[in-house]
């Protein structure tokens, strides 16, 4: 993929018409602000209080007097053991998750990338990849059904299990994508300098692969945090992780705007700002081999 | 010899994680659509009779619902398809120019992409709300009627389709951008003195480099839309009525809600299985060239 500093350096296809620039740079700002407006809102309603949460008003302090009651209530107090609780849970589970679809992907993904192997290894990828095309309805009953006979619904490591199987082509597609680019003349000098496969991989590979681990742990964190159709069924009670407590919002006395939209900031932060870190790997990461990246 | 213990040692956990996870639960529930296994009853195998009640090939009719979710899921996988395509790569196109600031302004459009949906959904009651939700203010400043979101069914699949269009986008949007972007410049440089049109020049240069790509980030968004259930599970509850129930949703609730029908659900669900399966087939035959 061509960087975007690269592109900028490059004439533009348009740069000649200059009085069209200023019209594409207030589109390109539009673009920006529709996909950026629905969190400004949560963002200011979760400032309000009760009475001011369905006025339709936006501007704090000059259209209503926000109020920090709402982050209280869902921080402090009694509500605030169940929420941290929660919070606790899915860092847990995504960190779990992350591990064990990291390590196994980096693997797989070396050897994808590294090896022949006899039933080729376009149908391997694929093979790893396809799993993100099956519904998660279709795994989730019979995961219901076996979690019972192993004691492990409702606990970290079942948690763990599922979380790290959706998350795994993330990894192994990164990873591969990344060990395919990686020198085969660095490999090859040192298995002759009496070096193994897995020394190679250890000390040569390895250490210059961190941007990658980085891309991988961060997405496989992101999409395990927001996991919440397996989590409903497979842990509602001790590890209810905070996708759970968002869904959670409106049993009580129907929906408080003011207090669904400070779980839904919540719940949103932390992966937003870990894909601010990842941009660079977005693309690969996340197309499923749509375009090189 | 040694070569080979290696060859296997790095890829084999990841293929024995798969096949303990993903296929092993693939076969139970296949054998579980051949049941009539409630919880808290003894199974009874009963061989394809699930399916031919869902199909409506035991003369009865079929499910209604499985039907009428079904059409549903049809509705917003084409929509939703259809519409971030437009979108996206309107936005890429926008985004292919000498631009100030184009980094810090991908990644905040890239930023929906990250939210978790059980949460957008949320959002969108908020933003759809009938009386104090900013779409209704927002259209009635422009003179246009407001919508009943909740209450009319049209109104309710929009507002699914329009949260779940907003989610997506950005990801048509980094997929073409990326493709315009490994467009060479000179083809643009010899067009251009031919003609100054910015339509004629993305129809017949941009548009049939970038269509590649194009099909294959439509297919991506098939399968995702075709999945959907977080979304209406927090937007609309499948309502009113179920008009907004998507296919996922309604075999979730019939397989874990209330009676547990666990054999037919799963007989539901394998039905989706066959059609994702016919679908990442058809995609990895286009992409899976670069895997070699």
């Amino acid at each position: 993929m061509a960087t975007i500093s690269q592109v900028s350096e490059a004439p533009s296809q348009r740069s000649q018409v200059k009085s069209g620039q200023t019209f594409i740079i207030f589109l390109a700002l539009v673009a920006t602000f529709m996909a950026l407006w629905p969190f400004l809102f949560a963002i200011t309603t979760s400032f309000k209080k009760q009475i001011d949460s369905t006025d339709g008003t936006v501007i704090p302090w000059v259209q209503y007097e926000p109020t920090l009651l709402n982050w209280q209530q869902e921080f402090g107090g009694g509500g605030g053991d169940a929420t941290f609780k929660a919070l606790r849970n899915s860092a847990l589970i995504a960190l779990g998750a992350t591990l064990v679809a990291t390590i196994l992907g980096t693997l797989s993904g070396y050897g994808l990338a590294r090896f022949k192997y006899g039933v080729g290894n376009k149908n391997l990828v694929s093979w790893f990849l396809s799993q993100r095309f099956l519904p998660p309805v279709a795994t989730v009953i019979p995961f219901v059904l076996l979690f019972k006979e192993l004691k492990l619904l409702d606990t970290l490591p079942g948690m763990i299990i599922v979380n790290a199987t959706f998350t795994l082509p993330f990894a192994v597609l990164i990873m591969r994508d990344h060990f395919a680019e990686f020198p085969a003349e660095l490999r090859e000098s040192a298995l002759v300098d009496g070096a193994n496969e897995f020394t190679v991989f250890w000390r040569i590979a390895l250490p210059l692969s961190t941007p990658a681990l980085v891309a991988s742990t961060l997405i496989c964190f992101a999409f395990s945090w927001n996991e919440f159709l397996f989590a409903s069924v497979l842990a509602n009670r001790d590890w209810k992780p905070y996708p759970m407590l968002v869904a959670g919002s409106d049993s009580v006395r129907g929906i408080m705007f003011n207090f669904v939209t400070t779980r839904m900031v919540i719940a949103v932060t932390l992966p937003v700002i870990l894909s601010l870190m990842v941009q660079r790997f977005i693309v690969r990461g996340l197309t499923m081999g749509a375009v090189k990246g | 010899m040694r070569n080979n213990r290696a060859k296997y040692a790095f890829l084999m956990p990841g293929v024995i994680w798969i096949l303990l996870f993903t296929l092993f639960p693939l076969g139970y529930s296949f054998y579980l659509g051949l049941t009539d296994f409630r919880l808290g009853r003894e199974a009874e195998f009963i061989g394809f009779d699930n399916y031919s009640e869902i199909l409506g090939l035991d003369g009865d009719g079929g499910d209604d619902k499985a039907l009428s979710t079904a059409g549903f899921t049809a509705f917003l996988a084409v929509g939703s398809t259809s519409m971030t395509l437009l979108a996206g790569t309107f936005i890429a196109w926008i985004f292919n120019h000498d631009i100030p600031f184009v980094k810090q302004m991908r990644a905040i459009i890239t930023m929906p992409l990250f939210a978790a949906p059980i949460a957008l959904g949320f959002l969108g009651v908020v933003i759809f709300n009938e009386t104090s939700g900013p779409v209704n203010n927002i259209l009635q400043g422009l003179g246009l009627p407001r919508v009943n979101w909740f209450i009319s069914p049209w109104g309710a699949r929009f507002a699914v389709l329009f949260t779940d269009v907003w989610q997506w986008t950005p990801f048509v949007f980094i997929v073409v951008l990326a493709a315009m972007q490994g467009i060479p410049e000179d083809l643009f440089e010899s067009a251009r003195l031919d003609t100054k049109s910015n339509w004629l020049l993305f129809r017949h240069i941009t548009f049939p480099l970038i269509a590649p790509a194009l099909g294959t980030v439509a297919l991506l968004r098939l399968v995702e839309t075709f999945k959907a259930i977080d979304i209406p599970f927090s937007l609309t509850r499948g309502g009113p009525g179920q008009v907004t129930q998507t296919y996922s949703y309604y075999t979730y609730e019939k397989g874990l809600v209330g009676s547990f029908q666990l054999g037919e659900a799963s007989a539901l669900a394998y039905l989706m299985v066959i059609v994702a399966i016919i679908i990442s087939a058809f995609y990895f035959s286009r992409v899976s060239a670069r895997f070699e």
